[in-house]
């Protein structure tokens, strides 16, 4: 059914005024699409220079710091002293094995919690659907400010305060909610019917979940941790609260912020952005997945 | 086969999903729930307010009156009364021990009985350090009764058995560990409360004639950590500033939300960048952009270093200080559209994508503008986005704190996150703290009240 | 042996019966073709004998084994899904070799039998290939391919070619015929093309609203629909109905339809007596009207509104009384609208129909 049928050519004569049309359209087309660049350019630069400028400060030496007025041109000279110092600091290790910790139990934890829910939500209709998935997203909207106090309030009583595990436990309250959502959305992009398919063709209902619906969710999964990675990774304000010895890395930086030098400052920054900016490349296909859904 | 009667089953209910959600909502109950009540209880209740004063000296008797925490009263009497060995350790309670003797009372019986503590002197104990034997210690006062009484029980209310003399030798049996209770009586209202309290809430005051109450039993609502809260000097320039921030930072960041999402829809070669070049922020964490921009405001700063190079300014100028308190207000603002504008623009990327193409073409043919376009069909459009970003945005701007600190110092500007932090973690002000962050919780679900309302979906309007 | 028999078996969701207390017994290697209209039921028929998704009364058996509440994978079943269902993480290959595997076959059977399988569909040569890579029409014949290399004695297939395009669809439908008439499993087949229905079934259920109204041999169900629904929804254009008034002079029973008489076979005499005085339907198949173009005695004459060349055919839109009627004729036939054709109604082509339940009549 490919028979191509040769459109007769335009044979009429285009006249000037309708060729001037023409090229003004395209004209202004381009330029529109021109502009629309311009902008994109622009907002890249206001979002990507910032970065650059701490980056540049972290990967130089702390005279450079300090130095003015500063060079234009970023990382000159390109020096890992600074990030030496910074990491030879006083609890700037501990903080980071910290925070490290803290992040990798939280992700497990809510991983584990989540994902269950997430698959129910996606998978079934029950009684109280609706609610449950209605009540995650009012908790999301509460303020982490309002739990903080009194679960360091608890965990004092309780002997469990200023350890790491505590803090895990909150971290992972805080993100047990989106991590609901998200990975009940990973789920929902697996239809339904490769589980049957799996069944009717001999697997129990648990094989069907491991050699069809796990290793497609794998990755959905993966980003949903790293993002929770990055939500423990960078919440300040428990953190500072529920430690005192055992600090994470941003609660040891701000807590110490007003005695220290603006290397120590600039090279706390930098770091405390690094895992951001890794994480942005791996989950930009679940992008939609995480925040997107939020409408629905 | 048989085809007999075929089986009819009851539609049961599937508990699988139950069983799913049950770890989720057990967690969110426990670190979710519970701790936002504990939360608002702790910013309007105090804890040990009042102390029960009770017409007998036991726990079960009949209730005299409720005395406020810190009166003043006059110590009356004093009687121990029996307690379970677990709570001995506890507070500041005073104990007394009675000891159950054994030997001659002053008519040369044998007697069994009890008698404080104080009215025998130990002469031996076993290994573990248990009396064993002592005497009876003389009673010094020449006013009072030379003879010591032994009690049937050892309570001093219970019926005297016997008197022994000074420096009769006694066995020691047992021994029981009693909590005293005071007999004290106090003014509350003008109206006078009288009956016993156990002395653990009771610190007595000189020669044990007085005393003050240091703590309750029961726990009082009070309007006093609000208070305190409100007449703090930091809690109206917090909220000021707050509120300012969130007038200033929302607008600017939906406008260049809606620029971004329009940059990423215009489905250009190379959007795909753009998507995640805008995206970058959605990670970063507000004390690390609040020092990202104090790179470019310190005084040493960019800003500086490209003004000087330009040629703008001679010398260095002073933005965060507390006499350019514009400058970290301008600060603040640009640090958060830089940081949170990601989050907006990643929903309403989201919002437009559900838009069907077909809708803007057709206003397209009709002859709409962007703007036009912009106005009319996509904001309308996106109006369920737009409110749960808005609502979410708010919600997260009422507890920023870091980038605040960062910029102003800490104390130059504050906001009420900061205040929070503050009340805990410098002035151990727990229930203030609790109050503040009460407060937030309030201001976020008037917020998002008031977007559910203001910002109203197609469906309701024509509902 | 794998008869397949359904014996009262009703699912509900909620309040709503999907399926309603149906029964039917398809032979061994029998092709049972379900047709309806989305939402009759016959995709949850399907699936309670699939086992996803279990009745909630009455009894499923396949080869005498009572199956009714055996999860899928102990049915000894194979299924082709509506989306084909591929394992997009899994070559085509492992999707093909998937139920045996799961079953543990041999390595070398797995082997032959997909090797046979894909030669069966054509697509030994993209064995490697992810399905993501691949169109829908590929997609298609990856899906049957895993259901037939499990040589299941039956194969359940949930309108496998509704995601084709129709030139694909078309060529698809004889290309499966074949294919069934050479693996000879008991088949049941779902699907709302009546087309499909007609030309591939040994025989068709037509469903409604979770009941089966007719399962007959499609000759049958085309030519002697049990109601106004089987004859309503089967062939294109569907069946005419047209009201009409029984009435008995001197013996014999004339139908009244518009200003003209029908007279009715002699088989249907006794049968149309009881209507006497009463309203009819009058039912008749666009292809079974005779078209003249001059009147004749016992035709009647209609004015036409449309007319619709179809190339294998006219189509012609008439009024008579109240309804609008559909008559096909042969494509040399020349009208205009607003022209005057006459009909004539063959006496064996019409079905008489009770007004009140829809019931084709039947003499005994």
């Amino acid at each position: 059914m490919t028979t191509t049928v040769e459109s007769p050519k335009a044979t009429v004569q285009v006249s000037p005024e309708v060729k001037a049309i023409h090229r003004r359209m395209r004209r202004r087309q381009q330029l529109s699409r021109g502009l629309t660049y311009l902008v994109g350019i622009l907002i890249s630069l206001w979002v990507l220079i910032p970065i650059l400028f701490i980056t540049s400060m972290a990967l130089t030496t702390p005279a450079e710091v300090r130095a003015y007025p500063k060079g234009v041109l970023p990382f000159i000279p390109l020096s890992t002293e600074t990030i030496k110092f910074f990491l030879g600091s006083r609890g700037i290790v501990p903080g980071l094995r910290n925070s490290v910790i803290v992040a990798v139990i939280t992700l497990v934890l809510s991983t584990l919690i989540a994902a269950p829910a997430g698959y129910a939500l996606s998978r079934f209709v029950f009684r109280g659907r609706d609610a449950f998935r209605l009540s995650i997203l009012a908790v999301r909207a509460f303020p982490i400010v309002i739990l903080s106090i009194p679960l360091a309030v608890v965990f004092l009583r309780t002997g469990i305060y200023d350890n790491v595990y505590s803090l895990a436990l909150m971290h992972t309250a805080l993100a047990l909610p989106t991590t609901i959502l998200v990975l009940s959305s990973v789920f929902s992009s697996i239809p339904y019917e490769l589980e049957e398919a799996a069944m009717v063709f001999g697997c129990s209902p648990g094989q069907a979940f491991r050699h069809v619906v796990l290793p497609l969710v794998m990755p959905g999964i993966a980003a949903s941790a790293i993002f929770t990675f990055v939500l423990s990774w960078n919440e300040v304000f428990a953190a500072t609260i529920l430690t005192i010895q055992n600090r994470t890395l941003p609660a040891q930086v701000l807590v110490t912020l007003n005695q220290s030098s603006e290397p120590y400052q600039f090279a706390g920054g930098f770091f405390m952005m690094l895992p951001a900016l890794i994480f942005i490349f791996y989950i930009r296909r679940y992008l939609f997945n995480m925040w997107g859904q939020v409408s629905k | 086969m048989t085809t007999a009667s075929a089986p009819k089953r009851q539609k049961r209910i599937n508990w699988a999903p139950y069983l799913l959600i049950l770890p989720s909502l057990i967690y969110l109950a426990l670190f979710f729930a519970w701790p936002m009540v504990q939360g608002l209880i702790l910013a309007v209740r105090e804890e040990g307010a009042l102390l029960t004063v009770r017409s007998e000296a036991e726990t079960d008797s009949s209730v005299a009156g409720q005395l406020p925490r810190g009166t003043q009263v006059n110590i009356l009497n004093r009687q121990g009364n029996p307690i379970p060995p677990e709570a001995v350790n506890q507070g500041n309670l005073l104990t007394e021990i009675w000891y159950k003797v054994r030997g001659q009372d002053a008519e040369g019986q044998t007697i069994e009985g009890w008698t404080p503590e104080r009215r025998i002197r130990v002469r031996e104990s076993d290994e573990s350090g248990a009396p064993v034997s002592g005497s009876v210690r003389s009673i010094l006062s020449s006013s009072a009764d030379p003879l010591t009484s032994i009690y049937l029980e050892a309570d001093e209310g219970s019926e005297v058995i016997g008197k022994m003399e000074a420096r009769t030798a006694v066995e020691i049996i047992d021994q029981a560990t009693l909590e005293v209770w005071f007999q004290v009586k106090g003014e509350v209202a003008n109206e006078t409360v009288e009956g016993w309290v156990p002395s653990r809430y009771i610190r007595t005051l000189g020669d044990g004639a007085q005393g003050r109450i240091e703590e309750g039993d029961t726990s009082q609502f009070t309007t006093r950590y609000i208070q305190r809260m409100v007449n703090d000097r930091f809690f109206w320039p917090a909220l000021r500033t707050t509120l300012l921030l969130i007038i200033l930072i929302i607008p600017a960041q939906f406008v260049l939300a809606i620029i971004m999402a329009l940059v990423i829809q215009a489905d250009l070669k190379g959007s795909g960048i753009f998507l995640y070049i805008f995206a970058i922020a959605l990670g970063l964490s507000d004390l690390a952009v609040g020092i990202v921009w104090y790179s470019i405001f310190t005084q040493f700063g960019y800003l500086n270093s490209i003004l000087q190079g330009l040629g703008l300014i001679d010398a260095p100028l002073t933005y965060l200080s507390a006499n350019t308190r514009y400058w970290i207000i301008i600060a603040v603002w640009l640090a958060e559209v830089w940081r949170a504008t990601a989050l907006v623009m990643v929903i309403v990327v989201a919002g437009m994508q559900a838009i069907s193409r077909e809708v803007l073409e057709a206003a397209e043919v009709f002859g709409a503008t962007l703007w036009q376009r912009v106005r009319y069909i996509i904001i309308p459009l996106l109006r369920p986005s737009l409110q749960v970003a808005l609502i979410l945005r708010t919600i997260l701007a009422f507890q920023v704190f870091a980038v605040v600190i960062v910029l102003s110092g800490g104390d130059v500007m504050t906001v009420l996150a900061n205040e929070t932090y503050r009340q805990y973690y410098d002035l151990q002000n727990f229930n203030v703290a609790a109050a503040y962050a009460s407060f937030i919780l309030l201001l976020s679900m008037i917020t998002s009240l008031f977007y559910l309302r203001a910002v109203r979906t197609q469906e309701e309007v024509a509902a | 042996m794998a008869d397949i028999r359904i014996e009262n078996v009703t699912k509900r969701f909620d309040n709503f019966v999907a399926v309603d207390d149906i029964s039917l017994t398809i032979e061994d290697q029998e092709f049972v073709v379900l047709l309806g209209p989305s939402g009759c039921g016959k995709t949850t028929l399907l699936r309670s004998i699939a086992g996803l998704g279990m009745a909630d009364e009455g009894r499923i058996s396949i080869g005498g084994r009572d199956v009714t509440y055996l999860p899928p994978r102990e049915r000894k079943i194979s299924m082709v899904f509506q989306s084909y269902a591929i394992f997009p993480h899994m070559t085509v290959y492992d999707n093909v070799a998937f139920g045996l595997k799961m079953n543990k076959f041999d390595k070398n059977e797995i082997d032959k039998r997909v090797r046979d399988a894909s030669a069966l569909l054509h697509i030994e040569n993209m064995l490697d290939r992810y399905p993501s890579k691949m169109s829908g029409g590929q997609r298609q014949r990856v899906a049957v391919a895993r259901a037939i290399a499990m040589r299941s004695e039956v194969l359940l297939m949930d309108e496998p070619l509704s995601n084709l395009d129709a030139l694909l669809r078309l060529e698809m439908r004889a290309e499966l015929k074949r294919l069934l008439q050479e693996i000879k499993a008991t088949t049941i087949y779902v699907t709302h093309d009546q087309i499909e229905a007609l030309s591939m079934g040994d025989r068709i259920a037509v469903m409604k609203e979770g009941q089966i109204l007719q399962c007959d041999k499609p000759e049958t169900v085309y030519d002697l629909p049990s109601n106004r629904f089987v004859g309503g929804f089967i062939g294109t254009p569907p069946m005419n109905f047209m009201q009409g008034q029984v009435q008995r002079q001197n013996g014999h029973v004339r139908v009244r339809v518009g200003d003209f008489d029908v007279s009715p076979t002699d088989a249907m005499q006794p049968l149309l007596r009881s209507y006497d005085g009463e309203p009819i339907l009058m039912g008749i198949r666009a292809e079974n009207m005779e078209t003249l173009d001059k009147p004749a005695r016992d035709a009647l004459q209609v004015e036409v509104l449309v007319v619709e060349p179809l190339g294998s055919q006219n189509l012609l839109t008439v009024k008579i009384g109240e309804d609008l009627v559909k008559v096909a004729t042969h494509p040399t036939f020349r009208v205009k609208p607003g022209e005057d054709v006459w009909l004539r109604f063959p006496a064996d082509k019409i079905r008489w129909l009770d007004r009140d339940n829809g019931k084709v009549l039947y003499p005994a």
